[in-house]
């Protein structure tokens, strides 16, 4: 039961409705029981995946709070972050390195078939910030049924945002119910997510995909367009499912993190990284991983080690069995800390400049130049993520580099087909939008206009869904990690 | 009003929610889609005169000769003005109403559709194996979009619709049809409906046996299922009487295929006893002609007749049994009388 699926368009009224006539002592009840129902959809496996991971979630926090001393505290904590981590893991690479271990030892090879379910890692990473969470202080062990609607809720749970119990476990109880600002807000964000997703995202899905599946023969010129639009295509599905789940949640009463914030305007790959782009991942990762690689008294060394750590763990991550094993996932990791770190190294340099030349720095020119820069360093590592292998991002690189001098030529006279021409104004379209936004955010604009122009913004959402819209049961890109 | 992901502020002005406020909310959104649905089907119209639904509707109610349903191995029938070309040399008129990659339970609903508001004398009825197998090629061309996206709306078909979902039909594909929503989401909406396969009428196969398999493998997915072939069946039973009871001779035949690849056709000689089993019970004339035209040259694919095999199949089978001095055959002769004879 996808988001875009008309099972879906069912589900939600359907849940609301309950949600809305039961008495608070029962919603916590039935917004689990939709959770459930929601998860199961994706069959049973992935509702025990689920099981399993609340129970040792769950367990696990208990066990910390009721330990007697710190040292047994700390034990569970270490059990608790060992199992999900390797339960993540194992359903990841467990038969790759089965096969790999057979392969050594010329032994039969042994396959267990385990594939993550969708949006497993999403919930182990809630889980392992819960129980560190609970081993830190900062929230109590929960109710069970608190506990699963937290890692089960099911706007969330098939790709994030990765929300930490210490924001989403006080508000759910009795009081849940959404006011009006937060519906209205709510149905926007989900009118917007699924014009990212349905509209904008899978009408370049097609586009991308049948020039990746070809890329040595594929003409250098439409290597380069799958290129920029596979970055809008990931963007748009990824932030369309994060509003989705933000404003579905909301018509609960339930507020989720902001999960992207106009990425592509980023003035640096830090910025991009760390405010931008995915930032529940990003703060996890920060919090659960950079912080404590880098101790209480960070130095710099051992900062950029840290960084490149992070990035390479995110990288693993993106990998495994749930989008092949794709050792390319690992470039793109590796190659996003080293602009990190490069960054890193020369802040020191760039604010003596800026100091020096304010007014050069600050300017609106160097500004959209350093945006460029930063989106292409960020779409060259795209290329990583996208092709099948290390070897085919190379080709798709190095077929683009070679083509450029005579691309630049070709753009004012390529003949694009119309299904480009499409995707190219739906991106400018976003970025206009977008670019709008980043001065005073678009939903507060439209609160001061009239009725009529926030109608007509709403009617116009509606006819690009109906008429450019592509419809089906398309799964999110980030689910399946 | 704040941003996504943050709470909203305390002084964030209430939205209007009143009945009224979004009753009107409502009412444009859906005088919006109305609008946008005539929109698409004016633009459909214009474009999808091959859908078997236009053509019932364009088509003269006082009666035709025949008319013929099928999957896309009756299509060359009628590819490239060729059914102009058996109306002049038999006589007879003929409408064409096949659909590729249709069944039993999709021909019937096209029967039902057109003795609704028109009349023949006959229906000729062209089957394959594959599309007694499986749902797809039934149940599921209701839901299919591309499909749904070039049906013309009417009450007559739309009563229909709703009457097959008792047939297993899913009931998005009603609301569908009924609301518009794959034409006006069509992201084709300004190509012709032509079945591309058209283009390729004057050409000739050179033999392939990977595309064999790969066209085997598209058009049975799974092993034969018997209780699909049974279900089907009792389908095409169904549409003769309805033929009959509409005061129509049905006659069924089998398409001619190279012999290459009616080779590869899986449990076609169960399909054949099953077939030629029900129909004589009905007691409905049935011609085979899988082995009509066994030589490759006839074809523009791996099974659909180009046009020199519409010629041939027309002069030596076709244009007999559609004026009626066809002998009735026999297997032999690459033809099955399997009941009276016209």
């Amino acid at each position: 039961m996808g988001f875009t699926s008309f099972a879906f368009f069912l589900f939600v009224p359907a849940v609301l409705f309950g949600f809305a006539v039961l008495p608070g002592r029962w919603r916590v009840a039935w917004l689990l029981s939709a959770s459930v129902a929601f998860y199961a959809s994706y069959g049973v496996e992935s509702f025990l995946h689920l099981v399993f991971v609340v129970l040792l979630a769950h367990g696990i926090a208990r066990r910390i709070e009721g330990a007697g001393s710190e040292a047994t505290g700390r034990r569970f904590l270490r059990l608790g972050v060992v199992l999900l981590i390797g339960a993540l893991g194992f359903s990841k690479f467990g038969d790759f390195a089965l096969a790999e271990v057979a392969r050594l030892t010329g032994t039969p090879p042994v396959q267990t078939g385990l594939t993550p379910p969708p949006g497993f890692s999403f919930y182990i990473f809630m889980a392992t910030a819960y129980v560190v969470d609970v081993w830190r202080g900062q929230v109590g062990a929960t109710t069970l049924a608190q506990t699963a609607l937290h890692l089960g809720w099911f706007p969330k749970i098939l790709a994030g945002p990765i929300e930490r119990a210490g924001t989403i476990l006080p508000q759910i109880g009795k009081a849940m119910r959404a006011s009006p600002a937060q519906t209205a807000l709510g149905l926007q964000l989900i009118l917007w997510g699924l014009v990212k997703k349905v509209v904008i995202a899978d009408n370049l899905a097609p586009l991308v995909d049948r020039t990746f599946e070809i890329p040595a023969y594929a003409p250098p010129m439409e290597l380069l367009i799958s290129l920029y639009f596979f970055a809008f295509q990931l963007y748009c599905d990824f932030s369309g499912y994060s509003d989705m789940a933000i404003g579905l949640s909301l018509l609960f009463g339930i507020v989720l993190r902001e999960n992207f914030r106009r990425p592509y305007l980023a003035l640096t790959a830090t910025e991009f990284w760390s405010r931008r782009w995915h930032i529940s991942l990003a703060s996890w990762f920060r919090d659960y991983l950079f912080y404590p690689l880098c101790g209480n008294q960070p130095v710099a060394v051992r900062q950029h080690l840290a960084l490149l750590t992070v990035f390479a763990a995110s990288g693993l991550w993106h990998a495994g069995q749930g989008y092949g094993v794709g050792w390319a996932f690992l470039v793109w990791g590796i190659l996003n800390g080293i602009y990190l770190s490069v960054e890193k190294m020369l802040r020191p340099a760039g604010r003596r400049l800026a100091r020096r030349f304010p007014k050069v720095i600050g300017s609106p020119v160097v500004s959209v130049l350093r945006v460029l820069l930063t989106f292409h360093l960020v779409l060259i590592t795209w290329a990583f993520f996208r092709a099948d292998t290390i070897g085919n991002a190379v080709l798709v690189l190095r077929r683009i580099a070679e083509a450029l001098p005579e691309l630049a030529s070709l753009v004012f006279r390529y003949p694009y087909t119309t299904e480009q021409a499409l995707g190219a104004g739906l991106i400018v379209a976003l970025l206009t939008i977008e670019a709008l936004a980043e001065r005073r955010a678009f939903i507060e604009r439209m609160g001061a206009w009239s009725t009529a122009a926030r109608w007509a913004v709403w009617y116009c959402g509606f006819a690009a869904l109906l008429l450019l819209g592509r419809w089906g049961d398309a799964t999110f890109i980030y689910q399946g990690f | 009003m704040s941003r996504a992901g943050t709470p909203i502020e305390p002084d964030t002005p209430a939205p209007d929610f009143r009945p009224g406020r979004i009753a009107a909310f409502v009412a444009v959104a859906v005088l919006l889609w109305v609008g946008l649905f005539a929109g698409s089907e004016g633009l459909m119209r214009h474009l999808a005169d091959e859908n078997p639904v236009y053509r019932i509707r364009a088509a003269p109610t006082d009666g035709s000769d025949w008319i013929v349903l099928g999957a896309s191995h009756a299509m060359p029938l009628d590819f490239q003005g060729f059914g102009d070309e058996i109306a002049r040399r038999t006589g007879q008129s003929v409408l064409n109403l096949a659909v590729p990659g249709t069944g039993p339970l999709y021909h019937r609903f096209l029967a039902e559709r057109f003795f609704a508001s028109h009349r023949a004398e006959n229906v000729l009825v062209v089957v394959d194996s594959f599309a007694f197998y499986d749902r797809q090629w039934n149940e599921d061309r209701f839901s299919d979009r591309d499909l749904l996206a070039r049906t013309p709306l009417d009450a007559p078909t739309l009563r229909l619709y709703a009457r097959y979902l008792r047939h297993g039909v899913d009931p998005r594909g009603f609301l569908d049809y009924a609301t518009g929503f794959s034409k006006i989401n069509n992201h084709d909406r300004f190509e012709p409906d032509r079945w591309e396969a058209e283009e390729n009428f004057d050409r000739t196969i050179r033999p392939s046996a990977h595309a064999d398999q790969e066209r085997i493998a598209y058009l049975y997915p799974e092993p034969p299922d018997v209780a699909a072939l049974a279900r089907y069946l009792d389908h095409l039973v169904a549409l003769i009487r309805d033929a009959r009871a509409a005061g129509a001779e049905v006659v069924v035949i089998k398409p001619p295929i190279p012999e290459r690849f009616a080779a590869l056709l899986p449990g076609e000689d169960d399909f054949d006893a099953a077939l030629t089993a029900r129909l004589g019970a009905e007691d409905v004339r049935f011609h085979d002609f899988t082995e009509a035209l066994p030589d490759p040259g006839f074809y523009f694919d791996a099974d659909h007749l180009n046009r020199q095999g519409a010629e041939t199949f027309l002069e030596e089978h076709l244009g007999p049994l559609l004026i009626g001095t066809d002998a009735g055959g026999n297997r032999d002769a690459g033809e099955t009388s399997t009941g009276r004879e016209r």
